[in-house]
């Protein structure tokens, strides 16, 4: 007997505040890490353009997504992007691999004006980057909107977080449905792009055990569709419903035994399925317990480059996840008393 | 469902099958995951109810708090709601949820079942329990202490947790659950909050039952104590301009009964004019009790260490007490006679402005001292408005009366007759009761109250013999507490009074049970 459709409007944009004021001329962040290109490991150059940000968030937003942060409400001109972007460039030399990300959609053109786009794409492909990842909602995978006159090869990043539309309209508040995902893919790929999946692992309100299947059945029905699928544990960023409700201890963030089965369960899938918990190991990510974050952490790093499996990993406290797993089916929301992953040894009653 | 017995919010229920609540569920055996990620599974309390569907998507900060399905009332989060949030939600259980639904708390600590089982929380189950057993850790009457030996814990922690929720249900039936919540409160930072915030929730909506209070210092927050008090203000002295005397309680009750306040009414009648005088006796947790609210609850159901040292919480709540009595309007003096709390007592009254003597007695019912009493008493009489015993009694009833009924007028304009204690009538409307706690209304007296504001049950149409059961009820008027007077109405005739045994809606959605206690049938 489902009640009847109940969007989390209110709760979101309750959870919301005003981002405060950034500088206009420098991105958000830039940084290097390790990726895997065609089989080897390359060192990829990675940035966040400071935009208006995503048109959703303006309007209601995902629960777990704090990216409007880093946004600038009345938005950023050609000019200030311009600069941004000679900030951004330097740290692009030499590299095959590089991500531009906004804290929106790099294709929603309202977001990133197209010409702009161009300028950056082509500079990029001038400087011998092989391949760029860009991230988008799906209603911007739209041939017009990517359609660069010189650029490198294009991976569109798609938040598809979940397959089921329940997860999607009652957990995440995204409107967005499995046929139209489909669609995009097909369309991106029918134009030169790579489609890679992100997906939820643990999305607020599912408990451990539902959350794990939601993800595995998740990346199971993307797989056709997609080049790569990226789990992502729901972290807890500010000012969203899932700061609430992690503050509320109403949800708790997932295991990263949780993590690991996924990947586990993932592991025959004709796509390469990794993951790279951010905020992992600590209270507001993907964390087991003190004694284990790290190794499982490094775990998952050696697993995403190719470099390692995940099924020699074990701490004591698996014991406990296996117990809370099996339980959490009959607990009615994803949260879990303070302190059990660490066997309720650190003194704090709950 | 049976409703047996009630205490503060929470009620004892005979489910049935050897089951009550509240009642604890093992997830093993009792609750069954749901097929889909929206539904709620079941439970099984007896035979299987469906839960209501999770709360996806939902803001636990809103209305409404409690989620239905058609047995079972779910209040999700509670163990990690605020305690002045779960006081809330509590106060609209009934409103949301009804009575013929139980309400289940998921996943609860063990320390905080009794207060949530004061509150009206009707079903807990074991998962927190289990994953303590998971982690080493062994339930020793509510809490959580590491384990050497080599006890099967997961087994053991689960006969625990059954023993501390048949604790609940034991205390509910013999009165002790409030004890039960403050022992529990004692080391327990949340239970403690929870109970300090709910106190204004028990004292409007809890039960009134007549049981022993063993007090302590949490006994100052007992939600009768707090209604005694506040109600206080309420009373008027019998007559205006009267000496005022202030006298120590006595373990027995009610005091008058006590062989040194016996000794003291021996001592002071042999005053000319003593109807002059009134006694309030001062006592804690209650603070002040006038001799006319001997009888009512708790008046004459308390025990108290007594110290001779008031601590500074108490000096507020007499200076409190004195502050809704305001002896300085009624009274043309005071004489305090109350040993060990004369000297605060005296502070207290001058402080309002009322010419006081302290008879500066160390023992007041000894022979010593009743002598200083009866030579200031005298003393202080001389001269004094005389009054005689008609306007005594008159007033004594009005203090009674308005202390006891809001809308007191329809007895006290009635003939009144005879003495305090237990002579005292309102014409042939109510007369003492020390089981109603005051006045008890006869069967005239329930139809004056049924048309001033008096809670009617309204009954089937049988010969009522005996109690009423709930079955018979079949409609209310007006709003009343567990154990307040109530009169029923069978075919718009009032046919009986009696002492309500469940709450409003409770006795219309109920079928099984006492009611009303009846007094008086017609
Ligand atoms: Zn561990």
């Amino acid at each position: 007997m489902p009640e009847a459709f109940v969007p989390l409007t209110d709760f979101v944009n309750e959870a919301k505040s005003i981002p405060k004021e950034h500088s206009l001329d420098q991105p958000v962040a830039k940084w290097t890490e390790e990726e895997l290109l065609d089989g080897e490991i390359v060192e990829a150059g990675v940035a966040i353009l400071r935009t208006r940000g995503c048109y959703w968030s303006i309007k209601e937003g995902c629960s777990m997504c704090g990216y409007f942060n880093d946004t600038v409400p009345g938005g950023v001109s050609d000019e200030m992007l311009r600069e941004q972007w000679k900030k951004i460039r330097p740290s692009l030399k030499g590299k095959r691999y590089a991500k531009i990300y906004t804290s929106g959609s790099f294709i929603d053109p309202t977001e990133v004006p197209l010409d702009f786009a161009d300028e950056v794409m082509s500079d990029m492909k001038d400087m011998g980057i092989e391949k760029v990842l860009i991230e988008s909602l799906p209603e911007f995978v739209n041939p017009k909107n990517f359609n660069y006159t010189n650029a490198p090869k294009l991976e569109i990043a798609i938040g598809l977080e979940s397959s089921s539309s329940l997860v999607l309209d009652k957990c995440v508040n995204k409107r967005l449905r499995w046929p139209h995902f489909v669609k995009v893919c097909k369309s991106a790929r029918d134009n030169g792009a790579e489609v890679k999946a992100y997906i939820l692992l643990k999305p607020p309100y599912l408990n451990e055990k539902d959350a794990i299947e939601d993800a595995v059945q998740s990346a199971i029905d993307a797989a056709p569709h997609v080049d790569k699928i990226s789990i992502n544990p729901v972290n807890v960023q500010k000012n969203t419903v899932v700061e609430k409700l992690w503050m509320r201890n109403e949800w708790t963030a997932p295991w990263l035994w949780s993590v690991v089965e996924v990947l586990e369960r993932c592991k025959d899938l004709p796509v390469r399925v990794y993951s790279d918990p951010t905020g992992g190991g600590t209270r507001r990510g993907a964390h087991n317990c003190y004694n284990c974050n790290k190794k499982i952490l490094e775990g998952l790093k050696k697993h995403r480059l190719g470099k390692g499996d995940l099924a020699d990993l074990i701490c004591d406290c698996k014991s406990r996840w296996e117990v809370m797993k099996r339980q959490s089916s009959l607990r009615r929301n994803g949260s879990e008393p303070h302190g059990y992953r660490n066997g309720f040894t650190s003194g704090r009653r709950f | 469902m049976e409703p047996i017995g009630h205490e503060g919010l929470g009620r004892l229920l005979d489910l049935g099958e050897n089951l009550s609540t509240p009642h604890i569920v093992f997830s093993h055996n009792d609750l069954t995951e749901a097929t889909d990620l929206e539904s709620g599974g079941s439970i099984k309390i007896g035979k299987s109810f469906d839960l209501p569907p999770k709360p996806l998507g939902l803001d636990s900060d809103k209305e409404p708090y409690l989620h239905l399905s058609e047995n079972i009332a779910v209040l999700d989060n509670t163990s990690s709601l605020r305690p002045q949030k779960i006081v809330e939600i509590a106060s609209k259980f009934r409103e949301e949820a009804g009575y013929s639904r139980l309400v289940y708390a998921p996943a609860v600590e063990p320390s905080d079942m009794p207060i949530l089982a004061y509150l009206g929380v009707d079903v807990f189950d074991d998962l927190n329990v289990e994953l303590r057993s998971s982690t080493g850790w062994l339930l020793e009457d509510g809490s959580w202490i590491k384990s050497s030996s080599k006890v099967d814990i997961f087994s053991a922690n689960r006969e625990e947790l059954n023993r501390w929720v048949s604790k609940i249900r034991n205390s509910i039936s013999n009165g002790t659950l409030r004890e039960f919540v403050e022992r529990t409160s004692l080391h327990n930072p949340r239970v403690s909050q929870i109970l300090h915030h709910s106190t204004q929730l028990l004292v409007e909506k809890g039960a009134k039952n007549h049981y022993l209070i063993r007090a302590n210092n949490l006994s100052l927050k007992h939600p009768s104590v707090i209604d005694f008090q506040e109600r206080l203000s309420r009373f008027t002295p019998p007559v205006d301009n009267m000496v005022l005397l202030v006298l120590p309680c006595s373990a027995r009750k009610p005091y008058f009964k006590s062989s040194s306040h016996k000794r003291f009414f021996n001592t002071i009648r042999e005053v000319d004019n003593y109807l002059s005088l009134h006694i309030i006796s001062v006592t804690s947790p209650l603070g002040l009790v006038p001799r006319e609210l001997e009888f009512c609850y708790p008046a004459a159901h308390y025990d108290i260490a007594v110290t001779g040292v008031w601590s500074p919480t108490e000096v507020e709540m007499l200076r409190t007490q004195l502050s809704r009595i305001e002896p300085e309007k009624h009274y043309c003096k005071a004489i305090v006679h109350a040993g060990s709390s004369s000297e605060i007592m005296t502070t207290l009254l001058k402080e309002r402005g009322l010419e006081t003597i302290d008879t500066k007695v160390e023992r007041p019912s000894s022979f010593e001292g009743l002598e200083v009493l009866q030579n200031v008493a005298r003393m202080s009489l001389n001269g004094s408005e005389p009054v005689n015993s008609k306007q005594r009694a008159q007033g004594e009833a009005i203090g009674l009366a308005n202390f006891q009924y809001p809308n007191s007028d329809f007895l006290t304009t009635s003939e009144i007759s005879g003495r305090m204690p237990y002579k005292l009538r309102c014409g042939d409307l109510a007369a003492i009761s020390p089981v109603v706690g005051g006045f008890g209304l006869t069967l005239s007296g329930g139809k004056a109250y049924s048309s001033n504001g008096g809670g009617v049950v309204k009954a089937e149409n049988f010969k009522l013999v005996g109690d009423l059961f709930a079955v018979g009820v079949n409609g209310h008027k007006g709003d009343w507490q567990i154990g307040d007077q109530v009169v029923i109405e069978q075919k718009d005739e009032i046919t009986a009074v009696g002492i309500a045994k469940m709450n409003p809606e409770e006795m219309v959605s109920m079928k099984r049970g006492i009611a009303v206690e009846v007094r008086h049938h017609a």
